[in-house]
This record gives C-alpha cells, structure tokens and sequence, in this order.
C-alpha cells in the first residue's frame, strides 16, 4: 500500500495579537535558514535523482533531510501566513500545530523517477497557484499571479489583530494549500511516488458550517465521454453568453433589492427567487465545465441536478450588512481570484486526464466543488440572497 | 378540410417564393448577350494553368470527401445520438440544443482532416499563410460561436413549433431571414482593422461610385498579406453600414485592374445584391424548412429533442441540395456586377488582366469542371469573365482583350 504525506491540524485558531503584527520580522529568521537548506536540496537534487534512479528508491539519509525540508518549510510557511500560532523548531524538529507526515522510503518505477520533474509539473503549478503563486515571464512580459496562500495570510492579518482569533475558513484553505504544496514537493523531490491528491479531505477539514447557500453534489463515478470533455468549452459557451446577457438584467434587480432589503430588512421574496435561479445556473454550469458535473445544465436553473446549489428562502438582514454589502464582500471577492486561479490550473489539467483517460481525477473534481460552492456562497451574499459570509475553507462536504 | 387548406396555402407560399425569384433574377446584363467559347490556352500560360487545374482537381476532391464524411457522421449520430439524451439535465428545449451542438461538433471534427489537407494544400501552393495550429484550435474555439448559432436556431425552429406546431418552418424562414438581414447591416460595424484608402485610391473610388450612382459608401483597405498573397475585396453592408473593402493585396495590382475591382464592388452595392441575397435566404429558407418539417413529423417534430441528429442530417442534405441554386445565385449577381463594372470603367482589357491576375496568383482554375462549377461555384470562372469582357467589347467597340 502507497502511503501519502498528509497535512495534520491540531491547531486551536488561537492567535497572539503582538506576534500576528510583528509575524514576518518573526519569520524572517527562518526564512534565512529555510532558504539556505531549500538551496542545497535544490544543489543535491540531481545527485539524489541520479542514485534513484539507480537503486529504484531514494536512500533513507537523503530521504531523510529532504523530508525535514519538506516538513520546515510547512512549518515556516504556516507560522508566516498565519496558519498556527508559536514560533516553529528549526528543521521541523518536534510537533506544530499544521504538521505533515512524510512515509518512509519506499521502491518507486525508474520509469516515474526518470520523468520525475516533467511528471510534477502539473502539480507544482497547481501548488503554485493554491500556495505563494507564480511568476511568468517572456522576453516582453512579466506577470506575478498571488496564489492563494498569500491572500489568505493578507486577510487573516486584519481578521486576527481584529480579533485574536483566526477565522476557520481562512485556516482550513490554507491548510489544505500548505498541504497540497507539501504533497508536491515530497512528489517533486522523490519522498513519494504518490501523486499530489488535490482532494480537500485530504487536509481532514471539519464539517462545513451550516449556510443559506449550500452545494449538493453526492460522489460520481467519475466516468467522463471524452467527446463531451472535448467539447466542453464550446458546449458552455451559449451558457456563458446566456449568464453574461442574465447578469445584465440581474444588476438592475439587485439594486431594486438593495434598496427593498434596505428597507424592509429582507429581500422580497419574488426578487429572491430571480436571483436564487441566477446563482443555480452560473453553478452548475461552473460544476459542469470544470468537469465536476457530466450532467448538461439547463438554462434556468430549475431543474435540480446532482450537482447543484440548495438556497434558503428569504431571511432578516441586519440593515448596515445590506448598507455596506459590497465594501464588505472585498476580502472575500479577493481571495475567490485567487480560487478562480487555482481551480483554473484544476480545470486545465484535469480536462487532459479527463480526454486521456475517460475518467476525472476525484481530487481535482473535489477542488473544483470547493471552488463552485465558494463562488456560489460569494455572488449569493453579493446579490443579497443570505448576510451570511461565504466559508472559505474546504469542507469534508466538498468532495 | 385542413389537410386540403394546408396544401392549398403551401400551394400559394410556393407561387409567391416562384414570382419573388423571377423578379430577383432581374439583371442589367443584356439578356441577348451571347459569350463567346474561349480556349484557356489562348488566354493562360500553360504551366499556370496545369498548376491551377491541379490545385482544383485537388480542392474538389477533398470538398466531397468533406461532405459524405459529414453525412456519413449525421447518419451514425441519427441512430445514436438520442442516447446522449441521458447526459443532459437541461429540458426538452436545452436537451434539444445539446444534442444539436454535439453534432455539430461531430462534423466539424469529421471534416478537420479535409481541412487540413486542404491548408496543406494552399501552404503548399503559397495559397494561405496560417499555420496547423490555428486551424485546430482557432476551429475549436471557434465552434463555441457556431454553437451560439446552433442554439438560437434551434431556439426558434423548436420554440416556434411548440407554439404552431406543424407549419412552424413558416414563420421560422422569416425570422431567420431577419436573422440574417440583420447580421448583414451590423457585419460592417465588426469588421475590425480596416484601414482608410491613399488618397488616390479615395478619389478612384468616388468617381467609380459616383458614376455608378451609389453616394455615402466608403472604401476601406484591409491589411490581410500577413495570411495570404491572394487578392480579393467585397462589399458589405446595408443601408448606412455599407462599405466596399479591398484586401491590401490587391492594392499592388496596376490602377486600372484596381479601378475594375473597385467598380465591381460598387457595382454589387449599386444593384442592391447584399439585400436581394437574404430575400433569396429566405426563399431558398421557405422551401427547406417545409421539407424539415415533413421528414420530421414522422419522429415527432422538431420540438422535440430525440428529433434534432435528424434535424442536423435532414438540413445538411437539403443545403447541399439547395448549394446548386445558392451558387446558380451567386454567380448570377456577380456576372451582374461585372456588367456594370466594364459600363463604368469601359476598359475590358484591364477588366480581363484583372482575372487573369486573380487566377494566377489564387492557383484557380479559370475553367472548372462543369459539373462543379454548377454545383458550388459563387462566381463566374475567369474563362466566363474575359468571355464576357470581350462580348462587352465587341457590342461596345472596343479593342477585344
């Protein structure tokens, strides 16, 4: 049996206000020391590659100080984005509350070592996109694109100086970055021939907070008709160009809203049902491209479908949440950019396992229902439908 | 009774679409014109034009392949396209929709190899300057758009038979017929990178235009040499959005074959073809769509979705029945145009330089085939068009190009 390196969370949200405002001259020693070890993991990279080629797994003395690379670098990288609360050991020595466990040295095909780096990219942009982000460069251009971990770190510095207390969702997401970052550098650097799961289980979130919004989408099986993946695109394209034309009506029914919300406190009803069947079709038309969905979407968002959102009937709103409403989606509107980049890179490679193959992969389908119930949670408290906040974290119901 | 007043009204609809076509066919070419028999070799250096026949003979046999793969593709997706029901959750109307954006995937995906060899062709004949890869994925990203079409399409074919059943092919013509007047003005307003004329060309233009008594329609060059070496130029538009466009590759051609192009084009604007053309649209619409309509009954009609791979084989069938009298058309307004052209330049033998050029450095073969030219040719081959410059010659005496 392959075992997989795992994220492990004992963390209590818990957070020092003094530590939380001083948290990146407090990471700052680490960083020195990570990047000195983080250098000469990359030095002996092919020294170690080489040698496992050769024997068919990574000796354990190497395995060993790259599993503390691995191990440090989550430490470091949860204490700086706020992800746990006291200065970590150096080299991963000991416990932390976001902790990783890495398996022990195991046989792994010469055929997946040789190709190791081009096998892993897929992976590393992925883990890009969900952790510190990526740079792109040409000859002409340069674009840096935050990854979801810094954002994460951006909006909980505010949320814990406020508060002391880090909010849920913000450390589940960024545990499960830190997670799936782990899974791809102990991949990358041949701990593991695991490939990195993108599955949020995986990070062993707790259940999803009860919300108004809610996403229903029971296992599938996985199959997928190649020529429907390879038409995927196109299929949704009247859909996007329907929703593009629908949102145009919709503006001005959400500031009738607004204005009704502002001052009945609630969203009438008839309102609340052309906004609510806005917000099912645009998600299960997102399930449906991302692959997430094999089921074609109707135009309505009448019918209910296996992947679908549920939405709770018409609630009070407290008055200054509707007032402010758009100031107050900010961070939220922040980091679904950041999601949207992630379940991108999800949608991109998975829609080539998915012609390859016939099938979609169960963690990049779980990764793109996160990201369809987080959408979806975002653009219904932006049109009013709930006061509640989006949850950003993973939940065990995003599966 | 009903079935009597229903044939007795297709009976009349068909009487009107016959008088609508004879007076559209109305033309300025003098109907006792007679073309003279012309001899390619006598007005085309041999290895231009073995180059030519070659480079045809070729397009024509990978444009039938094209279509009896894409027919061969329809009849399979009409026995097991309904399956794909099962993958859709959208109602009967967007089941309807999916079932028709999958086929026309199906045969754009069958047609894609004829495609390429088509573009290996031209590359190799230094026809087209675009490369495999845009092809593909330009054709890929492409069929999103063809896919909007298909939606709306079968949002009225399907919405209107919901609402008047059997006779739903009637106002179904119309509205695409409006469809595509429509899409006819706005064409003008997105076409983009179209750039003015020199001011000699401008002038040229004026004249032209003048004389051929069409006021307020500019001319436009568009810079397309990037993707391809052959000349070419249209006329758009309709009403306030006309416009006459030349290729900057015809721009390098001699002034006076420039001057002929021009007045070709304003030719087309001055006897109104972009409007005649969609009246055609629709009377070729009107015919078609009653043919759907009988063929479809037997599955239900159209309104419903298990119907639609039907639908795509029924109304591929028919265009290609209905490609003869489209082209026949075609070629009719483009002789027209060419009349009025060598009216106004009154230089037939730039007028045949013009197409001798057009041949040359396009690989067309200035005599097709017959039976091609009759089934799919849009304008008159180049044979035709020197034919008809030395008739205008002679009725006119002028030296004979």
């Amino acid at each position: 049996m392959v075992q997989g390196v795992r994220i492990v969370v004992s963390d209590d949200l818990e957070r020092s206000r003094l530590t939380v405002f001083f948290r990146l001259l407090l990471a700052l020693p680490h960083l020195i020391v990570l990047g000195l070890v983080a250098g000469a993991a990359m030095i002996l990279a092919p020294v170690a590659w080489l040698v496992a080629l050769i024997l068919g797994r990574l000796p354990e003395g190497l395995h060993d100080f790259y599993a503390r690379v691995v191990v440090y670098g989550v430490h470091v990288y949860a204490y700086l984005y706020l992800g746990a609360n006291p200065w970590p050991p150096f080299m991963g020595e000991g416990t932390y509350p976001v902790d990783v466990t890495i398996p022990p040295p195991e046989r792994q095909s010469r055929w997946s070592i040789g190709f190791r780096l081009l096998l892993a990219l897929p992976a590393l942009l992925l883990s890009g996109a969900l952790g510190a982000g990526s740079f792109t460069t040409s000859l002409s251009f340069y674009a840096v694109g935050l990854g979801a971990a810094p954002i994460v770190a951006f909006l909980a510095w505010f949320a814990c100086l406020a508060r002391g207390r880090m909010p849920r969702g913000l450390r589940d997401l960024l545990a499960y970055a830190l997670g799936y970052g782990a899974q791809a550098a102990a991949y990358s650097l041949l701990l593991t021939p695991r490939y990195p799961d993108s599955h949020p289980a995986l990070a062993e979130p707790a259940p999803l907070p009860p919300h108004p919004i809610a996403l229903d989408a029971p296992e599938d099986d996985l199959r997928r008709m190649r020529l429907l993946v390879f038409l995927r695109l196109p299929l949704c394209t009247p859909h996007f160009v329907w929703l593009a034309l629908w949102s145009v009506v919709a503006v001005p029914v959400v500031v009738v809203g607004w204005l009704a919300a502002l001052i009945t406190g609630r969203l009438p009803a008839a309102l609340h049902r052309f906004l609510t069947a806005l917000v099912r079709t645009q998600a299960q038309v997102n399930a449906y491209f991302s692959l997430a969905s094999e089921l074609y979407p109707g135009f309505t968002g009448g019918r209910a479908l296996p992947v679908d959102v549920r939405v709770a009937p018409p609630e009070p709103q407290p008055r200054w949440t509707v007032l402010l409403r758009v100031i107050l989606a900010l961070p939220a509107l922040f980091l679904a950019g950041a999601v949207n980049g992630a379940q991108t890179f999800a949608m991109f490679f998975g829609w080539f396992v998915a012609l390859f193959l016939g099938r979609m992969p169960a963690g990049f389908r779980a990764l793109q229902l996160y990201a369809v119930r987080y959408q979806a949670q975002l653009v219904g408290y932006l049109v009013l439908l709930t006061a509640r906040y989006p949850f950003s974290g993973p939940g065990r119901q995003d599966r | 009774m009903r079935r009597a007043l229903s044939i007795l009204g297709v009976l009349l609809l068909g009487a009107a679409v016959a008088w609508a076509a004879i007076a559209l066919w109305d033309t300025t070419v003098p109907g006792d014109l007679k073309l003279p028999a012309l001899d390619p070799a006598d007005h085309f250096e041999s290895g231009a034009l073995r180059e030519a026949e070659s480079y045809t003979r070729f397009s024509i046999v990978v444009f039938l392949l094209a279509q009896v793969a894409a027919i061969a593709v329809l009849f399979v997706y009409v026995r097991r396209g309904p399956g794909l029901m099962r993958k859709s959750a959208a109602g009967p109307l967007g089941t309807g929709f999916f079932l028709g954006m999958v086929g026309t995937g199906l045969v754009w995906m069958a047609q894609l190899p004829f495609e390429i060899a088509e573009l290996a062709w031209a590359r190799d004949h230094d026809i087209v300057r675009t490369n495999y890869l845009e092809l593909i994925l330009g054709g890929w990203l492409g069929l999103g758009g063809r896919f909007v079409g298909v939606c709306v399409t079968l949002a009225v074919a399907m919405g209107l038979a919901k609402l008047v059943r059997n006779a739903w092919w009637v106002p179904a013509a119309i509205a695409f017929a409006l469809v595509t007047l429509v899409l006819a003005f706005v064409a003008p307003l997105l076409l983009s990178g179209l750039e003015k004329p020199s001011p000699a060309l401008r002038q040229a233009a004026e004249r032209i235009a003048a004389k051929e008594g069409v006021h307020d329609v500019p001319l436009r060059v568009q810079p397309i040499r990037d993707l391809t070496p052959t000349p070419n130029a249209y006329a758009v538009g309709l009403g306030p959005t006309r416009k006459v466009v030349l290729w900057d590759t015809i721009t390098f051609f001699p002034p006076r074959e420039v001057r002929t192009a021009i007045a070709h084009e304003y030719g087309h604007q001055a006897r109104h073809h972009i409007l005649k053309e969609v009246i055609w649209y629709l009377l070729i619409a009107l015919p078609s769509g009653l043919v759907l309509a009988l063929v479809l009954r037997r599955r239900g009609g159209i309104a419903r979705p298990e119907a639609i791979p039907l639908a795509l084989l029924v109304f591929t069938l028919v265009s290609l029945a209905a490609l003869p009298v489209r082209s026949a058309v075609s070629r009719h307004y483009e002789a027209e145009a060419d009349w009025e052209a060598l009216q106004v330049t009154r230089n037939p033998g730039a007028f045949a330089a013009l197409f001798r050029d057009f041949a040359r450095v396009g690989a067309d073969d200035p005599d097709p085939p017959g039976w091609f030219h009759w089934l799919a040719d849009d304008h008159p081959s180049a044979l035709e068009r020197i034919a008809m410059a030395r008739a205008w010659a002679e009725r006119n005496g002028k030296v004979v190009p």
